[in-house]
């Protein structure tokens, strides 16, 4: 459907250096990186606002790398949704079909649908300036949507919008996708490409470092900077070493942890995630290959319940539930143990 | 609440000062001239041709440079190109020229010996001593204030939007009308009067290319040398109250114009 090869364009002393994405019809395709990684710039190319230096564009077997903006049919939604402020909800979806010289009523009645599609038929004869963050996405989603583009390309779309209104889109760009458009969203959200795409690339200094369904991505990240993206917040810098043939890690600060993994650099990075470790409030009595005694420094409330600092030697960020905080009764100086399975740690080339 | 420290004091003193000073001669003028005297120079058909020809000729010639100079304002906030800088700077060149230099440079211009002239006289006009003389010489001394009015007008609407008709299929130019126009339009106004006032109030420039027919300015200074200051009062209050209405009626008329929020741009990347 979409296919980018070999796409490369420098911007100021930033560059895209030779992005290569395939993406088959119906996709939902996130691409993850931080801000300044080049997302944005890379939307921009395959909507047409920009050329790139070299490379092609193919959509639906076709090269447009040369082709005109208004020929490509490819909608996209900005990060901050560029609703015309001098013009109402209305004007603003029709835009389209004016430039396509559409009959008035023809306009109206396409108008009215896709506003009801996306619930905001009763904001229709508003202005935008007071409309709130999500009705604006809304307007922007239908202004783009009003043109059945065959490919849509959604820049940060949750990023201003507040948590309870992240589902009601999450659903509407589900929705979307079932229905076989095929999407193109950028986000440095790893929860929003998890909860979202069938496949996912992880962009970085202009390269896109890892790509695959983001379960898969999320669980081996293939480098540090994928292991950010994906939320980790664990990081080691250890020596790997072989002793009574289980696989080992040996941190700075002397902790030894056990690790299943069969191929590893002689020094390097060991990641954990933080939903991937266990907090007791004694010595736990069963035998754990990795347990290690700490002091609690911190406690954040975070998204999904808690966040807990523990420094056992090595600084332990920790996630658990709300209701396992209150069952365990943890408050800072506490004392704990933590404990996580082998498979838990996943080894890294490079350092912290 | 303001507090009343020193410095706050120290502040409110000299702003006072300032806008005395601006006051001061405008108010000693309009005391100095009775009834009287005021309301026979207003029934004075010399003075009311002049103030209408002042008013309708800077109108005018506002009008027809906007034609132009609203797009090459566009091009200044959008584009990069060569010699950019050197272009803002022969742009904004007639603010720091002395006006009657201005003057002398644009009654070359449209003498007969030069090329202007010469091609209006083909066509039998004679662009001395004529509307369109003064209309020019209006121009050549205002246009800065509405080219970068504008200029900074267009530089204000995020370029995000104009992106975003794009991908919604809109060619160039409806982008430009339909978008990056009506987003700008406060400060396209603002340069327009700011433009039109001041070519109304230009005399060094106009005096020079045309005496006759007179504008009010000349007019003023015409009756202050034949026949003193006490004549020309009575022409300059009458003129001081009429562009001052024009003025505030143009501005009442722009900022009534629904307030349109442009939020700043959104990081790019």
């Amino acid at each position: 459907m979409l296919k980018l090869i070999n796409i490369s364009k420098k911007l100021g002393n930033f560059a895209l250096n030779d992005i290569n994405i395939d993406i088959p019809d119906g996709e939902y395709y996130v691409l993850l990186g931080r801000s300044g990684s080049g997302k944005t710039q890379l939307l921009e190319l395959i909507a047409g606002l920009n050329d790139p230096d070299s490379g092609e564009i193919w959509l639906d077997n076709e090269n447009v790398t040369k082709k005109k903006i208004q020929e490509r049919n490819v909608g996209l939604v900005f990060q901050d949704y560029a609703v015309f402020p001098n013009m109402t909800v209305f004007g603003n979806i029709a835009y389209s079909l004016h430039s396509r010289k559409t009959g008035k009523k023809v306009i109206s009645g396409k108008v009215i649908q896709v506003a009801e599609e996306m619930n905001i038929a009763h904001l229709l004869n508003r202005y935008t300036q007071n409309l709130s963050c999500g009705e604006l996405q809304r307007v922007a989603l239908a202004r783009t949507l009003i043109k059945s583009p065959r490919l849509l390309l959604l820049d940060e779309p949750m990023a201003s919008i507040d948590a309870s209104l992240k589902d009601d889109i999450k659903r509407t760009l589900r929705h979307l996708n079932r229905k076989g458009l095929t999407i193109v969203h950028v986000t440095h959200d790893y929860r929003e490409a998890l909860s979202l795409c069938n496949r996912v690339g992880v962009i970085h200094n202009g390269h896109i470092i890892q790509e695959g369904p983001p379960s898969v991505v999320f669980s081996r990240p293939v480098n540090k900077f994928v292991a950010r993206y994906a939320g980790i917040k664990n990081f080691f810098r250890v020596k790997f070493f072989s002793e009574a043939g289980r696989f080992k890690a040996k941190c700075d600060g002397n902790l030894v942890f056990a690790i299943s993994e069969d191929s590893y650099p002689s020094e390097g990075l060991m990641i954990l995630r933080s939903d991937g470790i266990k907090l007791h409030r004694s010595e736990p009595l069963q035998d754990f290959d990795n347990c290690f005694k700490g002091i609690v420094t911190e406690i954040i409330p975070s998204e999904y319940g808690m966040e807990i600092i523990v420094n056992a030697g090595e600084v332990f960020y920790v996630d658990i539930s709300v209701s396992d905080f209150k069952l365990l009764q943890i408050s800072e100086l506490s004392e704990v143990w933590i404990t996580f399975p082998p498979e838990s740690g996943i080894a890294l080339p490079g350092s912290v | 609440m303001v507090k009343y420290s020193p410095f706050n004091w120290i502040i409110l003193i000299l702003s006072s000062l300032v806008l005395l000073f601006i006051l001061a001669p405008l108010a000693g003028m309009l005391l100095d001239t009775t009834g009287k005297e005021f309301f026979e120079t207003v029934k004075d058909k010399e003075v009311q041709q002049s103030i209408w020809l002042t008013l309708w000729i800077s109108f005018a010639a506002t009008f027809l440079f906007a034609i132009g100079s609203v797009p090459l304002a566009w091009l200044l906030a959008r584009k990069t190109f060569p010699l950019k800088n050197i272009v803002q700077g022969i742009i904004d060149l007639p603010i720091v020229l002395p006006h009657t230099a201005a003057g002398i440079a644009i009654l070359g211009f449209i003498s007969r010996d030069g090329f202007l002239g010469k091609t209006a006289d083909l066509l039998g006009l004679t662009l001395i001593n004529n509307p369109a003389g003064i209309a020019m010489a209006m121009a050549f001394v205002s246009l800065p204030f509405l080219i970068n009015s504008a200029r900074d007008g267009f530089a204000a609407v995020p370029e995000r939007l104009e992106k975003a008709a794009l991908t919604l299929g809109a060619g160039r130019s409806r982008v430009f009308f339909t978008i990056s126009l009506p987003l700008a339009w406060r400060s396209i106004i603002t340069g327009f009067i700011m433009m039109f006032a001041r070519g109304m109030s230009e005399f060094g420039a106009v005096v020079i290319v045309a005496y006759h027919p007179m504008i009010a300015p000349v007019l003023i200074y015409e009756r202050f040398s034949s026949f003193g200051l006490k004549y020309a009062r009575p022409a300059s209050v009458l003129f001081i109250i009429v562009a001052l209405a024009v003025f505030i009626i143009l501005r009442f008329i722009s900022i009534r114009k629904k307030e349109i929020h442009i939020s700043p741009d959104a990081e790019t990347y």
